[in-house]
């Protein structure tokens, strides 16, 4: 018998617009020692599926129906009592922001001691001792005085682990893990996902890893249970999804990821419109409206499970994958300008647009009553860097390395400490206020949080229209049908307008903070983490009009992320900072082939590859520990506290930012990953 | 921490000197001055300047209030002239019994608010919820000067629960006499519940729904414990701005309720002082509530920290 299995699940949340059917009939099993993944994009029930089994629904949600079997008893059928028991002791369970989902007036030592005291009725002395052990099994470094530390006090990496410490303080045989990952940092997540990895097989549970991206579980899972508006489409052994998906949504949200697309060359692929309304799902194939192999049958009848008896694979599709041709259209870019087939002019480059020069941004660190300086955060430590007019230069860095910071500096947000920004060759700080006003109209930000950028009492022809206000563009009929115009290209309909901003979708919103960055337009938009919050198949479809519309009028990007692989769709180059430095700056396939420093070696190996095989016989370098703080960054070469390659003289002296192959290749390392060759030693040397 | 309690104490004082001024200012605006009050209607122009001079209200104003700071530094808030007593006495007999009467209905407020919160929001939308919700509502609309007087009607004259007695007024008067405070205490708790166990009962709400109450119970932790252990303690940490920042309001503001049940304290005695032009007293008492206010949010921030230890105060 497996030791978990979910039998026909049902679970309704009550909104106020009616009841959603968030998980409409789900049955996967686990066995024990084994992990499961459980994928899909928001919205898709895979982590309400995961609070159903703990019973743990949020406020509207009714009792789940069907069965939750743990080891053949029905967890649906505990009353509250019973079910604390197996909460924390049979099932261990970590969510995805450890920073809100730990107390934050509670040290972690206390937090996790208290499971142990809930089921083990282990005294105060033997659950704090119990408290540091796990502590030390999760790999947090002195435990002993971290179990003391409250959650602020600690890094995002090192909360996670206490979190994981306190989901295994009590031996749970299954977790269940809730995007263990979502909010950490790239070099950190696969940390944390080779930590469960070992704490599976030590400790010989089971694990339930939900996740939104396929190359999340490909190496950590012996089973993948793909999810779509409620339900399971396709389960299948993680070897056989990934070598050949049954279903169309798999293989669509394959092909949406941006490394294959680069792997492969093509296009990247965006699975047109949105999910079904959960509250009203069509009696037909729930992904009829957006898949590329519908026929008839599907519009009119719910396809049944196909179920390969010998392994346990199914899937839900009357036509999957290779046995029909495809019928709808092709890579749909969701634009006016993809739409219309028009492959996009290749990207001309121009004269140098942005010049950054020896830009430095300090913040002081003050104290006492005489607010006496005391320290530096250096955020931003002498970065130099050119883009040119059309071109899109990808910045890549960790949370804290000072990427966003120097997207405030070139878009004015803020003053630097020294150094020089020029646009268009001329120096914004020497500049009269209303000429810098003047040239501010040519860079434009686009925001990561939409939600919150935008005031939500305007409609959004205000919000895109507000810029045009401030800049005095034009008259109104101008501004009006300029505004149109915008939407058209970002491939909103018109009657968008009227509406407020939440009641888009994060990729439509999204679309608007473009059109918005587009209307003065600007001729450099700086992208700070524009996709980072939306799911991949948005993503894809949010980076494709970016780039429609580059090539549409000959815009440059400054494309900010915290993700290799996000940045490297769109960008020319790739320039990745460490702790307020540049530390490599090359072409984007360079960069991503051929890291020449460790830095970038770790970002490279830490983008999870979308095969099983791959990633699971991946020798990793990686950087371990988090970024230090950059209120006292190390001495010498920053990275070297996480480096793998340190010596002695990386404490010493500061490597400088070198050639290290053709096309302006350079790297800031004493013991770069590819030696240099001939020539340039040749010319370093003279 | 020192640093930071020294700068605070160092605004706390910059802001009392400058409550002093403007009250000063003010109140030496007020159109019949303090001779005429005294001397009454018929005093012939000639006494009433013997009288100033002799009040030292004939020299300017800087000059009258630079004495009265330096006394003031002293520790000695000047003469009443209406009195013919030092301020600071007169202000010491009224304390003992105002302070106490704000601090009994504070902490009788507070032990009822959170448990009618807590009761509030674990049933929120329930019929308990929304009859308390109503109630508060109630007890909150209705002023003072009438459920004062309500409560003394039915309790004193009709029921004769608390005997009709005696005036409070001393301190040792209110010690003594338990029973006096019965009506005062409750017409202060009646208008302040409704404030505390509202809010006690949003901020419960709010907590209810943060993630790491998901997570306790994800661990095993039961009703009780949750609520207690990791609800409760988050829930009151705002509760200690409330308290600090509702003390001025306390020290003055029993004004109406010392009126209605007579008790002569800091409130009866501002009233009767300001009736009389006494701007001696009026002063006094003007600094002691503005000495309670800086006191309340500087204690309010204090013990903020304390509690949680996200805040540090630098
Ligand atoms: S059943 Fe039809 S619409 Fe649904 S996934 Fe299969 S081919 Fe596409
Ligand atoms: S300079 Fe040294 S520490 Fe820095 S990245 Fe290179 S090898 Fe590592």
């Amino acid at each position: 018998m497996a030791l978990l299995e979910v039998r026909d699940l049902h679970t309704r949340i009550k909104l106020k617009r009616g009841a959603v059917r968030a998980v409409d009939g789900v049955s996967f099993s686990v066995e024990a020692g084994e992990t499961v993944g459980l994928v899909g994009e928001s919205g898709c029930g895979k982590t309400l599926t995961a609070l159903s089994i703990m019973r743990l629904l949020p406020a509207g949600g009714s009792s789940p129906r069907g069965s939750v079997l743990l080891d053949g008893r029905d967890l649906l059928r505990l009353d509250e009592d019973e079910m604390a028991g197996v909460r924390g002791n049979d099932i261990g369970m970590i969510f995805q922001d450890p920073m809100t989902a730990l107390n934050p007036t509670m040290t972690v030592g206390r937090q996790i001691s208290e499971a142990v005291r809930i089921h083990r009725g282990a005294g105060k002395r033997a659950a704090r001792e119990r408290a540091v052990e796990v502590l030390r099994q999760v790999g947090m470094p002195s435990p002993e005085q971290r179990a003391a530390d409250y959650p602020h006090q600690l890094s995002g990496g090192m909360r996670q682990r206490a979190m994981i410490a306190m989901a295994l303080a009590a031996e749970p045989r299954l977790l269940i893990a809730d995007e263990p990952t979502t909010a950490l940092d790239p070099t950190v997540r696969r940390q944390i996902l080779e930590l469960i990895d070992g704490l599976r097989e030590r400790l010989g549970m089971a694990v339930v890893l939900v996740a939104h991206d396929l190359g999340v579980i490909a190496g950590h899972a012996d089973r993948v249970n793909v999810m779509y508006a409620g339900r399971i489409v396709e389960s299948a052994r993680t070897a056989r999804l990934y070598a050949g998906p049954r279903h169309p949504y798999t293989e669509a949200l394959f092909d949406a990821l941006p490394d294959r697309a680069a792997e492969g060359g093509t296009r990247l692929y965006s699975i047109p419109g949105q999910p079904p309304d959960p509250a009203d799902p069509p009696a037909a194939c729930r992904f009829a409206a957006r898949c590329r192999y519908a026929q008839e049958d599907c519009r009119t009848q719910d396809p049944p499970y196909r179920t390969d008896e010998e392994t346990g694979d199914r899937y839900a599709c009357f036509h999957p994958v290779g046995t029909t041709q495809r019928t709808g259209a092709e890579p749909a870019a969701g634009t006016g300008i993809a739409a219309a087939g028009r492959e996009p002019a290749p990207v001309q480059l121009g004269d140098v647009l942005l010049e950054v020069t020896d830009l430095v941004k300090d913040y002081p660190v003050t104290k006492g009553l005489l607010r006496r300086r005391v320290g530096t955060v250096s955020a931003v430590a002498g970065v130099s860097f050119s883009l040119r007019a059309g071109e899109t230069l990808g910045l890549v860095g960790e949370t804290g390395c000072g990427k966003t910071t120097l997207a405030r500096l070139i878009v004015g947000l803020e003053a630097s400490t020294s150094g020089t920004i020029r646009v268009a060759g001329e120096d914004l700080a020497a500049l009269t206020p209303r000429a810098r006003r003047r040239r501010r109209r040519d860079v434009q930000l686009m925001f990561q949080d939409t939600h919150a950028a935008m005031d939500p009492r305007m409609r959004t022809r205000a919000v895109v229209r507000e810029p045009l206000d401030i800049q005095r563009i034009g008259d109104r009929a101008f501004r009006e049908a300029r505004i149109r115009e915008l939407f058209e290209q970002v491939g909103l309909p018109v009657s968008a307008l009227e509406r407020y901003p939440h009641e888009f979708s994060g990729g439509q919103r999204q679309r608007v903070g473009l059109a918005r960055a587009l209307a003065p337009a600007p001729r450099l938009i700086v992208a700070d983490e524009p996709v980072s919050a939306l799911d991949a198949s948005i993503q894809s479809q949010v980076l494709s009009v970016m780039k429609d519309v580059r090539s549409e009028f000959g815009l440059s990007y400054l494309f900010i992320s915290h993700d290799l692989s996000a940045v490297r769709h769109l960008a020319d180059r790739i320039a990745v900072m460490y702790l307020g430095k540049l530390v490599e700056l090359g072409p984007a396939e360079a960069v991503r082939a051929r890291p020449v420093h460790p830095y970038t070696r770790a970002l490279v190996d830490a983008v999870p590859v979308a095969d099983p095989a791959v990633e699971r016989g991946r020798i990793v370098t990686g950087a371990g520990g988090e970024p230090p703080s950059a209120l006292d960054p190390p001495s010498g070469c920053r990275f070297r506290t996480r480096c793998p390659a340190a010596r002695e003289i990386c404490a010493r002296q500061e490597p400088p930012l070198a050639r290290h192959g053709p096309d302006g290749h350079q790297a800031a390392c004493h013991f770069p990953l590819v030696p240099l060759s001939a020539e340039e030693v040749d010319t370093r040397r003279r | 921490m020192t640093p930071y309690l020294i700068r605070r104490l160092l605004q706390a004082v910059a802001t009392l000197f400058i409550v002093s001024i403007v009250a000063f200012w003010l109140l030496h605006l007020m159109p019949d001055g303090v001779a005429r009050g005294l001397l009454g209607p018929r005093a012939t122009p000639e006494l009433i300047a013997r009288e100033e001079h002799q009040l030292g209200l004939d020299r300017t104003l800087v000059v009258q209030y630079g004495i009265w700071l330096t006394k003031l530094l002293h520790g000695d808030l000047g003469t009443s002239p209406v009195y013919h007593q030092s301020v600071s006495a007169l202000i010491g007999e009224r304390l003992g019994q105002s302070a106490y009467l704000a601090a009994l209905a504070l902490l009788i407020t507070v032990l009822l608010a959170v448990p009618v919160g807590v009761l509030q929001a674990t049933r929120a939308g329930s019929l308990t919820d929304h009859t308390l919700t109503t109630l508060s509502f109630v007890g909150y609309a209705v002023p003072v000067f009438f459920v004062g007087p309500l409560l003394r009607d039915v309790f004193q004259v009709r029921l004769h629960w608390v005997p009709i007695a005696n005036q409070i007024d001393s301190f040792h008067s209110a010690l003594i006499q338990p029973e006096q405070l019965v009506l005062p205490v409750a017409t202060l708790v009646i208008g302040l519940l409704a404030g505390y166990s509202r809010y006690v009962r949003s901020a419960m709400l709010d907590e209810l729904t943060q993630d790491y109450v998901r997570t306790a119970v994800a661990k095993g932790a039961r009703g009780r414990r949750v609520l207690y252990r990791h609800v409760l303690r988050n829930a009151m940490l705002p509760m200690a701005t409330l308290i600090g920042l509702s003390l001025p309001g306390l020290v003055g503001g029993a004004l109406l309720v010392e009126q209605v049940f007579n008790i002569q304290g800091l409130g009866w005695l501002t009233v009767q002082a300001a009736q009389r032009d006494d701007f001696a007293v009026v002063l006094g008492t003007t600094m002691l509530t503005a000495l309670a206010t800086v006191a309340g949010s500087l204690l309010a921030d204090v013990s903020y920290a304390a509690l949680d230890p996200r805040v540090r105060l630098t």
